[in-house]
């Protein structure tokens, strides 16, 4: 599986170096614009270990960012499939805020709360927040009909049960959306970073930008790669295992 | 007296069309009937305003020593993180248990207990299903279909246990085998067409318990006069 994903990842990433060194030549572009594989290899060298740590320290607001915004979408959503004034106010409030850029606010929220780990942990939850609170919601809003029947006859059902049987029965659907929002949370951190942050693997590209050194950024691609598939990777298995574990 | 329906008329909401119109029917015994008729008559519609699931466009029920009436359809699921067994044990009253795996055995399902339910066959999923429903409380259970994909001697075996085991409680039994019907149950109640007068007709079955012999003729009757009906 590891391999798998690594190989995948490379042959996608070789696959682009290929179509710039193709532009490159195309084009007759300098050294300046798209440095030789040399140059890359050179620099790769001499920051590897920088980025590395800058990657390290993305990935764990990434994580973080991205475990709590799960934790807020169920409880949200659990609030929110309640038939009340207050479980459809949430539930118009998550449909129409769900529209809004979130990355729009980043600004505000850099200017409100600085550029420390906390804003980059509320824009990387934001951004894989509404995703997985659609999805939440309209999973527990929808009865599964064939299994709640004998509890609703009988006058055994109650939230939390049905709350359960909903999840349970969409297990694919949260599986889907939770490996799927992991990669939004990645980006949601790098943005955030790339904006206003002093730290991470999006400062250090933002500043590889200002100096316009691709290099820089081709190596930071690859660390954010590599470290994506491995946690996609990790997310993949501990949900082959739960699924192991609760269907059979 | 047990259940009398009058005037019972029904259509979907958005529509003109009734599936039925002032139908009028009584079930006057606890036992085994039957709703009996074609695909799309309204069986299952029926069966549905009884259980109370569904709100009849006009007319009335009333319900005569029936304090709970329970309706179970064939393609009801237990939930897939249980076993079997386990499902039971938390829906079902400690006092049945003993009971409830003689029902069990009886039943065939024996094996069955530590599968889930995905596991099981779809007439091994009818029968589970049906289980946990006979030991709720109710006094007038409404089978949907409820053993669909289980082979015929098995389901003859457990109507005559069923009828055994419950004889005091009443069940509506839907089903599209004719001959099991005309056997089994103690009154049917065919659905006719929407424009025959009237819509309901009740028709006497066998009511045939275990060990008796099936008189042919009477039996041939009956069929016929469900058909015609």
């Amino acid at each position: 599986m590891l391999k798998n994903r690594i190989f995948q990842f490379l042959l996608l990433y070789l696959f682009f170096l290929v179509f710039l060194f193709l532009i490159k030549n195309i084009f007759g572009l300098s050294d300046y614009i798209i440095p030789s594989l040399s140059n890359i290899w050179q620099r790769a060298q001499d920051i590897y270990l920088y980025y590395l740590f800058d990657t390290k320290e993305t990935f764990i607001i990434a994580v973080i960012g991205h475990i709590v915004s799960i934790i807020m979408a169920v409880i949200v959503a659990s609030i929110g499939r309640i038939k009340t004034i207050i479980g459809s106010f949430i539930k118009a409030c998550a449909y129409n805020i769900q529209a809004y850029p979130i990355v729009a606010l980043a600004p505000i929220i850099f200017i409100l709360l600085g550029d420390g780990y906390i804003s980059r942990l509320l824009i990387a939850s934001m951004i894989c927040y509404f995703p997985l609170l659609l999805t939440f919601i309209g999973i527990f809003t929808e009865p599964v009909e064939d299994i709640e029947h004998f509890f609703n006859t009988t006058n055994k059902n109650n939230f939390i049960l049905e709350t359960k049987i909903r999840a349970f029965e969409n297990i694919n659907k949260i599986k889907t959306v939770i490996e799927g929002s992991a990669t939004l949370a990645v980006v949601g951190t790098i943005v955030a970073e790339f904006i206003s942050s002093q730290e991470g693997i999006g400062h250090s590209i933002s500043i590889a930008l200002s100096q316009s050194d691709l290099s820089k950024v081709l190596i930071a691609l690859f660390m954010i790669g590599i470290f994506t598939s491995i946690y996609l990777l990790f997310l993949e298995y501990t949900s082959y295992l739960l699924m192991k574990h609760l269907k059979y | 007296m047990f259940l009398n329906c009058k005037n019972l008329s029904f259509k979907y909401n958005k529509t003109n069309q009734y599936i039925f119109k002032n139908i009028y029917f009584e079930i006057t015994d606890s036992g085994f009937h039957s709703l009996f008729g074609p695909s799309g008559a309204g069986k299952s519609t029926l069966a549905k305003i009884i259980a109370g699931e569904i709100i009849q466009s006009s007319g009335e029920i009333n319900y005569c020593n029936i304090k709970k009436v329970i309706y179970t359809y064939n393609q009801e699921k237990i939930p897939g993180w249980y076993n079997i067994k386990d499902h039971y044990i938390k829906v079902i009253d400690e006092s049945k248990l003993n009971e409830l795996f003689k029902i069990v055995k009886d039943f065939g399902m024996l094996q069955c207990l530590k599968s889930r339910y995905e596991q099981l066959s779809l007439g091994q999923k009818n029968r589970a299903n049906l289980i946990r429903y006979l030991f709720q409380d109710f006094d007038l259970m409404i089978m949907d279909e409820s053993l669909a994909n289980v082979d015929e001697k098995t389901r003859q075996e457990i109507i005559y246990i069923i009828k055994q085991r419950f004889p005091d409680k009443s069940f509506l039994y839907i089903s599209h085998n004719l001959q099991e019907v005309a056997k089994f149950c103690k009154e049917i109640y065919v659905i006719r067409n929407i424009h025959v007068n009237p819509q309901i007709k009740m028709v006497k079955g066998l009511d045939l318990m275990e060990n008796c012999n099936i008189n042919q003729d009477m039996l041939d009757a009956r069929l016929l006069e469900i058909l015609n009906a």
